[in-house]
């Protein structure tokens, strides 16, 4: 075989000493397919899945100008990834990967956090409209602990989708990946698909690379969040680029709404306000610094109480959120940000319980919550980036950014209730996070990013309709009018700058949560 | 990945959460099923057959499962593929259908449709019970009746018109069929000329055209083995037999064989193709017959094959009398025939470039005997004379020798079972002129979509008139002329729909008597997937988990949801009630072969026919220790043959006393007044169907039957002849009818699963079109047929030739305000007259979503589910094959103020006089028979009832 023709292959695991066997994977062969829709609807019929839920669908592409016109199929589903990031993020191993390298689900452990549909760059994961757990393709899992090929292997009328170990050389599926050049979808993902196109086309395969429309050959797909958002550039819609014409909505999209930027504010509160009074107290007298500390903690317990009642809320299924605690997955940021999370607000009510121990502790106490108001600041930084989906939430930074936030967050909260002795403490606090975090925004929003889909994320953040919540809303209510404010030195209107500041950090979380869901992931 | 602490199913458990279930705060982790593999970790795609009737699976969500495995046979298109319905043993409902990997033509595999036939089933819209419409039909007045009244209604008119001579006012009308000769046999029993079938605004253009060439109505491709397939039809979404048919077409196609595909629309086909072809529509004769020019030209004629097999004789006798009888001089005249047809002229006819005709002809002489070709619908059912493009593409595998060989073309009749049976009606002498009128003496079929207008015109009328599976008002060309018609007491004494789901014709029906989808019936169906012969049976699947349970169910009403019957038992029913002594002398055709004198069951009718009329299946039972009824039950399908092909050169042997004749000058062979068969090679062959038992290119038939001029293929104008269209004045082809892989006319609406795929048909607008017009996609356009217009969105495509618009004919499905119908799929509509004449079908709620047991009718998001363009077509009959012909002559343009999606406006003078203009062009027979002898005919007469007069 052609060296080039086997640069575009990613091989399969090779089966090495130890290899597990069986290990599954999918082939589907576009020398084969029909784009007939026999799968998708196999699939329906084995799952009992409702309409508006796709665990397998076939994509048609369109390229080219009369009579050069052609049509590709491309059936998408889960990957099975070696790899899996919605594994890896989900809270209560409801996700998990089978020996045979099946990734399956249950979900009688599923609690509805929608992370796995921010994790999978696929978007392969759908939310169930009544039960509100997520669900997927899972290899038909259940039928092959029958000894049965996938529903949609076996209805294929042209054998286009092959089934079978991928360790065992004797395999179809495993001749075929060593034989036939095989590309995956987004490798570049490190997720390592176990489902190989053979003649799958690029363009089809790369979601940025076709112009999507509502209507379809046969009819029309739902709106999704996708739609909404700014038009992604001219090129795409130039006669004979490649368009959609069949496809089905983005379920992704938007999944995480207000609610989450909301936590992300109201935890900012919880954490800065500590922090900030923390900070303060090291350049103040005992009493002050006591004082400012109980008041930060009451500020912060109030707001971390929001926080988690807004996590609370955003679940599917509310009433399993203590499953984030007593069925841990360890892997996942959420299930370590809820420990943080925890800890953080034990330590805060110890001190507000036990005064004079918090005291007598000698400030071990106060720099422990301390330190865990850090951890609550930042790690849901981590918790994005497991987040594979989502580029933009692959910055470094964002640990640091969230702790920076969290700071201009909490000491805007504190302002209202400042005495005269830590105001301008409060205020020089406030100054500078704000003039750090204004510099990591515009690094975020403007800064060169290392993917497409990051830099159309940014694009989306601070153009089109959401322009004016970056522009009004972050930039000019959110930094440079406090700024101006606490440079004038206007101790009246400390309440107005510190809603400022507020309306600005909460605008950002907005579009930071809010901006990365509008690309298509499929 | 191989991490010990994790289960099998990759999950660790923590120590926290062992500890939270044990004080009981969280669910304990379920214990996980350990997997029951074969020892080298393979899959398969179906259970052991020997385990089917008792099969325990995991359902999806991890609970083991009991099911029956039970076979029958999809009813949703034509193809008839196996299915395999998994019941659960203890509720007996169908939890899902698979296929059934037994079956020879579908093989285990099935397209969407199959599966979808659960939605069909579960459909809380079907109808469960008999229902009569009190007052106008179409008044929505609808009231449960048990069988019984019904029964006893249908049963006394029949009777009453059978005994007063009025017999050929009872007439069956029959969409999809699903069986074999069943209905003829009951028919002809009754003694009435009463079939009616949906062939001619189906299939019946491209099946004249194979006819008059090889004497079988349709081809039977050799997929599997071809080097070049060629296609005039979508035969990978769509066609006849798809599923079996795109199997095959894809594995030639992996195996190197070439694809090469001629369709205006980039179908799904199309786009898999390795060569597709856009010719402009009605021009594909011309492409053909560039290609036979070519084919003479460079000598890639298979003269071994056209010496013997082309009736050469026949073509020089006829039309070069003078000429010497020679083969060499008989390809010299073919080749002057078509001189006309260069690369370069057929190019500027059709639009395409010369060099792809030149290739296509290039993969012609290349592929020799292995081309499997296939027109089904497309342009022959388009155009009118639409039949020539069969013929032309029926003409190449003849001179190619492909015609018959393997990996080549085959007449289809070599390829399907037909059943007999212990006692058969003799040939009926009547003949219905509403179904077989003289105008249309060679119509491939019944003239089904005249028959509102003949009724119009007081040229009969009906007593009892059944749809069957049938929805004329939707599917056929002015629908509203159906509507008048059936409205009309006086020309339609009763109309019974029989159907197992609403739709547009049951609206006016007085009966609709609920029958069964093919999970809850008995049938017998055979199909040409392939070069081999099966036979495959529908069965009830509840009914035949009974009897494995050991219950002795009497009837499938009982087993089948709510009153669903099916109508085998229906009809021997209503037989027994039409004539209840026998002095009709019909009953004794529905009295048990095996029980003297009582009614036959439906178990006796197909153990009779698998006992005594399936060769070889007998044998097949006893080595698997089984009855063959038993054997058919279990297994669903039986192949009778495989691998059939060149049964022209079968060699026949003489049965008479007397010596047989031959026919010096035809090399005919006869014993007595029967033809025998050809001597070829000195051997007395069987031949082809045809007249000269050969393959036809010159057809006397046609020069004798008035249509001199296409007595062989030609390349003749049609009614949408491009030439004569000018887009730049708004003026349009409209391709009409092409299919979805996902849908089956109006037989699939109810399935949810479709549905939610596919649910409009926009009109396909290329891009410099739509810009003349200033449309973009989704923009509402007017299309102005003849008669009135239809209002649909626009797609704008490069999919679509410049020219030419394209609009499915699924999708648009109505009901009535305040009336029944399946809500999955149908605005509700209301009809309006905007004056005298003209009436305005018009949208008044979109589709929506609607509460019930199901809860994803809550769920439907789509709102508009299509236009029913075909109310705004005229009625447009080919003088020769009485086929509709399709395309429409159409103007396109912006939608105009007031104008609604969904819009369809018809003046109904305005059809009568197209209806009428159409009419003047046909070609009575001008000889003492209505049609020729040879020409076959669902029901045919006794000869007698040929001759007029």
């Amino acid at each position: 075989m052609p060296a080039e023709r086997m640069a575009a292959t990613t091989p399969a695991p090779p089966p090495e000493n130890g290899a597990p066997r069986p290990y599954f994977g999918f082939v589907i062969d576009n020398r084969r397919c029909i784009g007939c829709h026999a799968c998708t609807v196999a699939c329906k019929a084995e799952h009992s899945d409702p309409i508006g839920v796709n665990k397998t669908w076939v994509q048609y592409i369109e390229k080219g100008i009369f009579p050069h016109t052609t049509r590709a199929f491309h059936v998408l589903r889960c990957n099975h990834c070696a790899d899996a990031p919605c594994v890896e993020i989900c809270p209560t191993a409801s996700l998990a990967t089978r020996r045979d390298g099946i990734v399956d689900f249950d979900p009688g452990r599923c609690i509805g956090c929608k992370a796995c549909m921010q994790a999978c760059p696929y978007d392969a994961i759908a939310l169930l409209p009544e039960e509100k757990t997520a669900t997927k393709c899972n290899y038909c899992a259940h039928r092959v602990d029958a000894g049965r090929e996938p529903a949609c292997v076996v209805v294929c009328p042209v054998e286009a989708i092959v089934a079978g170990d991928l360790n065992d050389p004797a395999s179809r599926i495993a001749r075929l990946v060593a034989t036939q050049p095989a590309i995956v979808r987004k490798p570049e993902k490190g997720t390592r698909p176990k489902l190989y196109y053979i003649d799958g086309d690029a363009d089809a395969l790369d979601p940025s690379k076709s112009a999507r429309s509502t209507m379809t050959m046969w009819g029309s797909r739902p709106r999704d969040a996708v739609d909404d958002a700014p038009a992604t550039g001219r090129k795409e819609r130039a006669r004979g680029a490649p368009r959609r014409t069949y496809d089905i909505p983005q379920r992704h999209a938007a999944s995480w709404g207000w609610k989450v930027s909301a936590y992300l504010f109201t935890k900012s509160i919880a954490a800065g306000a500590f922090l900030a009074a923390f900070s303060a107290s090291l350049s103040l007298g005992s009493a002050g610094a006591a004082r400012l500390v109980e008041m930060a903690a009451w500020i912060a317990l109030v707001a971390l109480g929001a926080t988690g009642i807004l996590l609370v809320a955003d679940l599917g299924r509310p009433e399993r959120f203590h499953w984030v605690l007593l069925r841990p997955q360890w892997r996942s940021w959420l299930v370590r940000g809820a420990y943080v999370i925890s800890v953080y607000g034990a330590l805060l009510a110890a001190i507000l319980l036990w005064p004079a121990g918090a005291s007598a502790a000698g400030g071990t106490l106060v720099a422990l919550a301390a330190l865990f108001a850090a951890l609550t600041a930042a790690y849901s930084g981590w918790l994005f980036a497991q987040a594979k989906g989502r580029d933009l939430w692959q910055s470094p930074l964002s640990p640091l950014h969230l702790l920076v936030q969290a700071f201009a967050a909490g000491s805007a909260a504190l302002l209202p209730f400042a005495t005269t002795g830590t105001r301008s403490l409060l205020e020089q606090i406030l100054f500078w996070s704000l003039a750090a975090n204004v510099a990591l925004v515009f690094l975020e929003i403007f800064g060169r990013h290392s993917t497409s889909d990051a830099r159309r994320a940014a694009r989306i953040a601070r153009s089109g309709a959401t322009s004016a919540v970056f522009w009004l809303g972050v930039v000019a209510i959110g930094h440079l009018l406090p700024a101006l404010f606490l440079l004038a030195d206007a101790p009246e209107l400390a309440g107005l700058v510190a809603i400022w500041a507020l309306v600005g950090l909460y605008s950002y979380e907005y579009l930071w949560v809010d901006a990365p869901q509008r690309i298509a992931l499929a | 990945m191989t991490d010990r602490s994790e289960d099998e199913a990759g999950r660790r458990i923590s120590l926290i959460e062992r500890f939270a279930a044990a004080i009981g705060i969280v669910p304990p982790a379920g214990a996980v099923t350990p997997p029951v593999r074969r020892a080298d970790g393979t899959l398969s795609a179906y259970p052991p057959f020997e385990r089917w009737d008792d099969w325990e699976e995991l359902d999806a969500e991890r609970k083991p499962r009991h099911y029956s495995l039970v076979p029958t046979t999809c009813f949703n298109c034509e193809a008839g593929c196996g299915l395999l319905a998994f019941v659960d043993r203890e509720t007996g409902a169908i939890a899902k259908i698979e296929g059934n990997p037994l079956h020879p033509g579908s093989r285990g595999r099935n397209c969407a449709k199959g599966p979808a036939t659960l939605n069909q089933v579960n459909d809380p819209e079907r109808i469960l019970y008999p229902m009569r419409q009190r007052g106008e039909r179409g008044s929505g007045d609808w009231v449960r009746v048990s069988w019984e009244e019904a029964l006893d209604d249908i049963g006394g008119r029949i009777r009453d018109a059978l005994r007063s001579g009025r017999g050929n006012e009872v007439m069956y009308h029959v969409g999809r069929p699903g069986h074999e000769g069943i209905m003829e046999r009951l028919l002809a029993a009754w003694g009435i000329d009463g079939y009616n079938s949906h062939t001619n605004i189906c299939s019946a253009s491209a099946r004249l055209g194979y006819l008059l060439t090889n004497g079988s109505d349709r081809p039977s491709p050799d997929y599997e083995n071809a080097r070049l397939i060629l296609l005039f039809s979508s035969h990978l979404e769509s066609g006849h037999y798809f599923n079996p048919h795109a199997q095959r077409i894809i594995d030639a196609r992996n195996r190197g064989a070439r694809l090469v595909v001629v369709d205006p629309r980039l179908s799904n086909s199309a786009a898999s193709a390795d060569l597709w072809l856009a010719p402009k529509p009605g021009t594909e004769s011309a492409l053909l017959l560039a290609v036979v020019l070519l084919l003479i030209k460079g000598d890639h004629v298979n003269h071994a094959f056209v010496r013997d097999w082309v009736d050469w004789r026949g073509f020089l006798r006829h039309r070069h009398p003078r000429d010497p009888l020679e083969y060499p001089r008989f390809l010299a005249r073919l080749a002057e025939c078509y001189a006309r047809f260069t690369p370069e002229y057929a190019a500027a006819e059709t639009g395409l470039e010369a060099a792809d005709i030149r290739r296509l002809a290039a993969d012609v002489a290349h592929a020799g005997t292995r081309i499997a070709a296939h027109i089904w619908r497309g342009t022959a059912s388009g155009n009118k004379w639409g039949w020539q493009v069969a013929r032309a593409l029926a003409l190449i595998t003849a001179l190619t020798g492909a015609t018959g060989a393997r990996g080549g073309t085959s007449p289809h009749g070599w390829h399907k079972y037909k059943p007999h049976y212990w006692l058969t009606p003799p040939p009926g002498r009547s003949w219905n002129e509403l179904q077989w009128p003289r105008e249309y003496p060679l119509s491939t079929y019944e003239m089904c979509f005249l028959l509102p207008h003949f009724l119009l015109d007081d040229r009969a009328r009906l007593a009892v008139y059944f749809t069957r599976v049938y929805n004329p008002v939707w599917t056929h060309p002015d629908g509203f002329h159906w509507i008048q018609a059936l409205a009309d007491r006086e020309r339609v004494g009763l109309h019974v729909a029989l159907t197992p789901t609403w739709n547009e014709t049951a609206y006016f029906a007085d009966y609709v008597l609920p029958m069964g989808h093919s999970t809850e019936r008995h049938d017998l169906q055979s199909q040409e997937t392939h070069a081999g012969v099966w036979v495959s049976f529908r069965q009830p699947v509840r009914r035949v988990l009974a009897e494995r349970r050991g219950e002795a169910p009497r009837s499938t009403l009982g087993t089948n949801p709510g009153e669903v019957w099916e109508e085998d038992e229906f009809w021997i029913d209503l037989t027994w009630r039409i004539d209840p002594e026998g002095a009709l002398g019909i009953r004794k055709y529905y009295e048990s072969p095996y029980r003297a004198g009582e009614k036959l069951t439906v178990d006796e009718y197909y153990r009779w026919i698998f006992e005594n009329a399936v060769p070889g299946l007998p044998e097949a039972a006893r080595d698997e220790g089984l009855t063959p009824l038993e054997y058919m039950r279990r297994i669903g399908s039986f192949e009778i043959r495989r691998d059939v092909y060149e049964l022209h050169r079968q060699v026949v042997e003489a049965k008479g006393a007397e010596p047989p004749r031959t026919d010096p000058a035809t090399g005919i062979v006869s014993e007595g007044e029967r033809v025998l068969g050809i001597e070829v090679d000195g051997k007395i062959r069987q031949g082809f169907a045809t007249p000269s038992r050969r393959l036809e290119i010159h057809s006397e038939t046609l020069a004798e039957w008035g249509f001199a001029e296409h007595a062989i293929p030609t390349y003749a104008p049609s009614h949408v002849d491009p030439a004569t269209l000018d887009p730049a004045r708004g003026e349009y082809l409209l391709i009409a009818t092409y299919r979805l892989p996902t849908m089956i006319h109006t037989r699939s609406g109810n399935a949810k699963w479709l549905n939610e795929i596919s649910h409009a048909n926009p009109v396909l607008i290329h891009p410099d079109d739509a810009a003349r017009h200033g449309l973009e996609s989704g923009a509402l356009v007017r299309v102005t047929t003849p008669i009135g217009w239809f209002v649909n969105r626009a797609l704008v495509t490069d999919g679509i030739r410049p020219g030419v618009l394209a609009c499915s004919h699924h999708m648009g499905r109505w009901r009535l305000e305040n009336g029944p119908g399946s809500r999955w799929h149908s605005a509700t509509v209301r009809f309006e007259n905007l004056d005298r004449d003209t009436r305005r079908l018009r949208i008044v709620q979109g589709n929506e979503s609607f509460s019930s047991p199901d809860p994803d009718s809550g769920r439907i998001w789509w709102k508009e589910s299509g236009v029913n363009q075909n109310l705004a077509f005229p009625v447009q009959p080919d003088p020769a094959s009485g086929m509709h012909c399709w395309h429409q002559r159409v103007r396109l343009g912006p939608a105009c103020d007031g104008d609604r999606y969904g819009d369809v406006v018809v003046n109904l003078k305005q059809a009568r006089e197209h209806y009428r203009a159409w009419l003047a062009e046909s070609r009575a027979a001008r000889g003492p028979l209505r049609r020729p002898l040879w020409f076959p005919r669902p029901l045919k007469p006794a000869e007698s009832a040929y001759h007029i007069g």
